[in-house]
């Protein structure tokens, strides 16, 4: 733990003993992996990248330069590592914000499957009040952290509890970006997001297209806030969906 | 269906192709009135066979090939069938991909190739895997129609031919089952209002085509070349929808048509001789009987 706190002291995230106590859980279930060389292990397979709609914020991710890129998925040393790909509902949703601070400025802010968490970062350089960074992944809490002291950014509040369906969020803005690509579990989330919409949050979801989200009846209780041409290198991760869009509940 | 020469010089892309290889012929083949929404939903077939790079043994009992314990992967031209439609996607003319395999439980891997490629969703049609070297193009084409109805397709594309039995039979009847026009062989696609213009590889030259969608395609090699399935598309593809169904729950009636009597290797090269010079050479010939 020793390296975590100097990276925390480098971050400058102060102690936040809820989230230290559920990673901490976590990575008894499922990962016996410490903190340091998971980082060790972040640096050495991902190149810091301003590829993507989002140049202010430099990112960690595994890009067409890294081994892993062209590497079937049991090469890799993360299971499943989203949070290393900057995937293009997550760059809508964080070009939104840095074009419209005011969505979020002062606000508290919910980053919710924050992945590599290039939407509170955004969130948080847009002048936020505290971001709350979320993800399932005990990994991606890590790369969060990096990619925060990459761009000198704050990390106020971070947790790995799966958020779907708890009751009432104590956010003003709630921020989903990419998350729509199992129909199963899309349903569950936009059920939760509306919930949270009734309840006075403004959420804004970032998606490319997806079918989990075109097919969804709650898609017609959504509103398009604005939608961009991806990156060339994005389309290269993301076959079939040249555009991305940021909804909201109308 | 009507074939009905056009005027040639009313097109400047037909010189243009014409430029390149040899022939070309333009023919306009009309279909059924149909109006045309702005993007489309295709569905392309993919097929699970062994790979090409692996050497092909028959089987003892002579009515097969030896499939167990071999390396198995999606039929090279239906990479190229996947590959058009991701690419009609990208170019905003597609709406939605679908992927389709008829095949055994392993097919779903094939289907989650074509979804890491870009597909938007699967269909999987399991067919026991005892059944499945019995299952033949009719099948197929009578399960891809079926598939198109319950759909709502505006667009068929699969490969030409399957390389494990070279039958290059399904597109042609998926599009005589649906009564829709076909373009078989296509080695480009360009949409033009509420019809497709495609270059058909025929005996030599190029012939273009204009057809009127709904329509069927079969992807020929030059079409164009099949992306790599990267790490990030792999991972969502994973998360992607496959249906599952089975080819009575579409009324379709797999029992076979045709039966296997023999299936041999190809007859192996007599190895050659080498001759000190010219003088035995003919003579050698002579004896043959060759000069």
């Amino acid at each position: 733990m020793a390296a975590c706190s100097v990276v925390r002291r480098l971050v400058g995230c102060p102690r936040w003993h809820g989230g230290q106590l559920m990673r901490q859980q976590v990575r008894r279930v499922v990962s016996t992996q410490e903190p340091e060389i998971l980082k060790h292990q972040i640096l050495a397979e991902t190149t810091v990248s301003r590829d993507h709609l989002t140049p202010e914020l430099a990112l960690h991710l595994i890009t067409p330069a890294c081994h892993l890129w062209r590497a079937p998925p049991h090469l890799s040393p993360f299971p499943d590592p989203f949070w290393a790909f900057y995937w293009p509902g997550g760059q809508a949703v964080s070009r939104f914000i840095l074009d419209n601070p005011a969505v979020v400025k002062g606000k508290t802010v919910l980053d919710f499957g924050c992945g590599c968490g290039a939407s509170g970062l955004a969130a948080k350089s847009a002048g936020a009040k505290r971001v709350t960074f979320n993800d399932i992944d005990e990994v991606a809490m890590e790369a969060l952290q990096l990619n925060a002291g990459v761009n000198k950014i704050l990390v106020d509040d971070m947790t790995t509890t799966n958020l779907v369906g708890s009751a009432g969020s104590p956010h003003q803005v709630v921020l989903a970006g990419d998350l729509l690509y199992d129909s199963k579990f899309a349903g569950e989330v936009l059920t939760w997001l509306q919930q949270l919409n009734r309840s006075g949050s403004l959420v804004l979801i970032g998606d490319p297209g997806r079918f989990a989200l075109e097919s969804h009846p709650l898609k017609a209780s959504l509103q398009c806030l604005a939608k961009y041409e991806l990156a060339a290198t994005t389309l290269l991760e993301n076959s079939g969906h040249p555009q991305a869009f940021v909804w909201t509940f109308s | 269906m009507k074939l009905k020469p056009e005027v040639r010089q009313d097109r400047p892309s037909t010189r243009r192709v014409q430029g390149i290889r040899g022939r070309v012929q333009l023919f306009s083949i009309k279909s059924s009135p149909f109006t045309i929404t702005m993007s489309l939903r295709v569905l392309v077939g993919v097929k699970r066979v062994i790979d090409y790079a692996v050497k092909i043994r028959v089987r003892p009992d002579k009515l097969g090939v030896v499939t167990d314990g071999v390396k198995h992967s999606m039929n090279p031209f239906d990479e190229i069938a996947i590959e058009e439609a991701v690419r009609l996607k990208e170019k905003k003319i597609a709406k939605e991909v679908v992927a389709i395999s008829c095949g055994p439980t392993q097919a779903q891997e094939t289907i989650r190739t074509a979804l890491a490629m870009g597909a938007d969703r699967g269909i999987h049609v399991e067919i026991p895997a005892k059944e499945v070297e019995k299952l033949e193009p009719l099948h197929v084409a009578k399960i891809m129609a079926k598939l198109v109805e319950q759909e709502k397709a505006d667009l068929v594309v699969l490969g030409k031919q399957a390389i494990d039995d070279d039958s290059n039979a399904t597109a042609q009847m998926t599009a005589a089952l649906l009564d829709w026009p076909q373009a078989t062989f296509a080695s480009k696609i360009e949409k033009t209002d509420g019809e497709l213009q495609v270059t058909r590889e025929v005996d030599g030259g190029l012939e273009i085509i204009k057809v009127k969608l709904p329509a069927v395609v079969s992807a020929d090699l030059r079409l164009n070349e099949p992306r790599y399935a990267t790490l990030p598309n792999i991972m969502k593809a994973k998360k992607k929808k496959i249906a599952k169904m089975k080819a009575a729950d579409l009324g379709v009636d797999t029992s076979p048509h045709f039966e296997v009597l023999d299936v041999a290797d190809p007859p192996v090269r007599e190895a050659g001789i080498k001759v000190e010079d010219v003088d035995t050479l003919v003579t050698k010939l002579k004896d043959a009987g060759r000069i």
